[in-house]
């Protein structure tokens, strides 16, 4: 990861370009218009999008390292778990359905917690609740930012210098102290918790695909489509999106955890949704319950959630490991490695 | 790292800064709710002391809180530049007072990890550089690699289950032996390091993995270079090709690395306090949100954050004096 952010910031360097050079590449609205309606009335429809995506998929795969398969299972596992959470499960899991902290048994597989409520139950509908939150601020920001960064870096002038401002103001700003403050006076709701992530998260995929757009608008064939009369919106459409995508797509993998950390960690600290059954907030209760650790109940109350979140960390990091190095094949060369 | 000039790094923590205080501001103003309106009352014949409208705009006078917003902004920010962040609800004590006894347990933790992950990682990158591509150095990158992974608090839970409660071998919280009589400074000394050990090897742990990646390859690029040749070919011998002529120019981003981990662990310290129940600030905050005390909260936010951004801050200072190459935007 770090080599990652380093080769992004390397770029960076490049965008002082001179003046006439980018009044050159300053957008015309009319083209921008023109080269629209061209796209809207010829096709290149989202079929063929698709195809190449879904191609490049299954190339990609192919080139996967064994972790990173094993990853991609066991994250398989967990989404099929959390999706089919009412078929796996035999109680609800806010339903007392058993013993207060029953051991592991024929009639709870991993036992019940303080309130007798099924524990196996919680950790399949736990699983929805970090991969919603993991996905949902992945893709808002990662979409968002990077959506953000490649105009920026295409466009160029003013709204770019605004916009590496703000990164780098964003990107400076202490995340956790901040989320936790955040979280601590809005409403403890998943929404919530999950707007100032957006906030605090956007700014690294606006600012690789930022220099990524950077350096690619300056590529001979780029220079060349638009000496042939393409609009920025079929140059982005076109050429650059395609080569963003994948950096947008390993931002995503990276934000996702982070997402998944900061909602189990602000609910371990007990600044989660107090209605929600997330594996933060499993944590947080078990290790609330007094002297746990003198009683045999941490094995089956704390163990479960505490495994699952690692094992989906795991998984998560392992997929985006393999996915940096297929992405970025620079990093394979790069310090020996 | 990219040149900017010492200006723009200044606007740039500055502004970080002044959004934080912005924010602390205004966070408490944007609650519902009026604290000068009693609807209800907690036991049934309590009695409720209803204001008069009288009353009412005293109190609001007394606060401060009918004087336009920027004056009262302004205000705010002359008293926590003086240093007063208020009164603790919970503890009935000056906010700065309540931080101040509990910062060095963390300055303690944090400053420990830092020390024990910087020493380990490096000699660990430079085990790993010298053996490059042997098993150990295959291991200990697949291992660490993996662990990095590990948020700190999930890590420090594992490790509290397997050493204090499985094991038995450390204090399962706490920072000294409670009512324990030291017959000697040394003991207490003691004493104050066991029970530190376990959250600071699990802060260092992760940041273990950065120091070692770090150190590693730059070795690895470093002993390309053409001053190694000459050093060896001068027949100085491995030993002091590696230590005096390598690591010395490898541990340069080492440095860098080295300040901003500290802004890291003070963020993992909070939570890894929690594990551990140490009596932290990180503790501290956990109780003040479990009593919805909101000055401290805002105030421990407050503290954190200003150290995470000067730690940094000199950071990006000191680099660019170390290395005069990132002031003229050349790549580091």
């Amino acid at each position: 990861m770090v080599e990652a952010v380093c080769g992004a910031c390397c770029q960076e360097k490049e965008d002082s370009f001179k003046a006439p050079q980018r009044a050159a590449m300053m957008p015309d609205l009319r083209a921008i218009k023109a080269d629209w309606n061209f796209i809207m009335k010829n096709g290149d429809g989202w079929r063929d999008h698709l195809a190449v995506a879904l191609n490049s998929i299954q190339d990609s795969i192919g080139r996967f390292s064994p972790s990173g398969k094993m990853g991609i299972s066991g994250l398989l596992l967990i989404v099929f778990i959390a999706i089919f959470a009412p078929f796996v499960t035999f109680y609800e899991p806010s339903a007392i359905s058993g013993m207060s902290l029953e051991p592991p048994g024929p009639e709870h597989i991993l036992g019940t917690d303080e309130l007798g409520m099924d524990i196996w139950s919680q950790i399949c509908y736990g699983a929805r609740m970090s991969l919603l939150i993991g996905l949902a601020v992945a893709m808002i920001s990662g979409l968002g930012g990077g959506f953000l960064g490649l105009m920026a870096g295409y466009m160029g002038g003013n709204w770019d210098r605004a916009l590496l401002r703000t990164i780098d103001i964003t990107m400076a700003l202490p995340s956790f102290p901040l989320l936790i403050v955040i979280a601590a006076f809005l409403n403890p709701s998943i929404l919530n918790v999950m707007l100032v992530l957006v906030f605090l998260s956007w700014a690294k995929p606006a600012r690789v695909v930022r220099s990524q757009a950077l350096a690619m608008k300056k590529q001979q064939y780029i220079i060349s489509a638009r000496l042939h009369g393409a609009g920025p919106v079929y140059i982005i459409r076109r050429h650059i999106m395609p080569e963003a995508l994948p950096l947008i797509f390993v931002s995503i993998l990276n934000i996702s955890s982070y997402a998944i950390v900061a909602e189990s960690g602000l609910a371990f600290l007990g600044l989660g949704d107090p209605t929600s059954k997330s594996w933060g907030m499993m944590l947080h209760y078990a290790t609330s319950f007094r002297s746990i650790y003198f009683t045999p109940y941490w094995q089956w109350w704390l163990m479960p959630p505490l495994i699952a979140l690692i094992f989906l960390l795991l998984c998560l990091a392992f997929i985006g490991r393999d996915m940096e190095r297929i992405v970025d094949p620079r990093l394979r060369s790069r310090g020996g490695q | 790292m990219k040149g900017r000039g010492t200006k723009g790094v200044a606007f740039q923590y500055a502004t970080a800064l002044f959004l934080i205080l912005v924010l602390n501001f205004f966070l408490p103003r944007m609650m519902p709710g009026d604290p000068f309106l009693i609807l209800s009352a907690d036991s049934e014949n309590e009695v409720i002391s209803v204001l008069t409208e009288e009353q009412r705009q005293y109190f609001i006078s007394y606060y401060g809180l009918d004087r336009p917003i920027y004056e009262q902004f302004a205000g705010y920010i002359f008293s926590v530049a003086r240093g007063d962040l208020g009164e603790s609800i919970y503890y009935k004590v000056p906010v700065w007072e309540a931080i101040w006894t509990r910062l060095p347990w963390t300055a303690l933790i944090v400053l420990g990890a830092t020390l024990m992950s910087t020493v380990a990682g490096v000699l660990l990158g430079l085990y790993s550089a010298r053996h490059r591509d042997g098993p150990a150095d295959k291991i200990l990158m697949a291992g660490l690699i993996s662990f990095a992974e590990i948020p700190s608090f999930l890590l420090g839970l594992v490790i509290l289950l397997a050493f204090s409660v499985k094991l038995k071998a450390f204090p399962l919280a706490g920072a000294i032996t409670p009512f324990a009589h030291y017959s000697h400074p040394l003991d207490a000394i003691w004493d104050i390091g066991y029970h530190a050990s376990l959250p600071m090897i699990t802060l260092s742990l992760t940041q273990l993995t950065g120091i070692f990646l770090l150190t590693r390859n730059t070795l690895v690029t470093v002993m390309t270079r053409d001053y190694i040749r000459t050093a060896r070919a001068k027949g100085i011998g491995e030993r002091l090709v590696w230590n005096r002529h390598a690591l010395r120019n490898a541990l340069l981003p080492v440095v860098t690395r080295v300040g901003f981990m500290i802004g890291m662990l003070m963020g993992g310290a909070v939570l890894v306090e929690n594990v551990f129940s140490y009596p932290g600030v990180g503790s501290l905050l956990r109780s003040s949100v479990i009593a919805r005390d909101y000055p401290l909260i805002q105030g421990i936010m407050l503290v954190m954050a200003f150290s995470i951004l000067t730690a940094n801050y000199l950071v990006e200072i000191v680099y660019e004096r170390l290395d005069p190459r990132t002031s003229s935007g050349e790549a580091a």
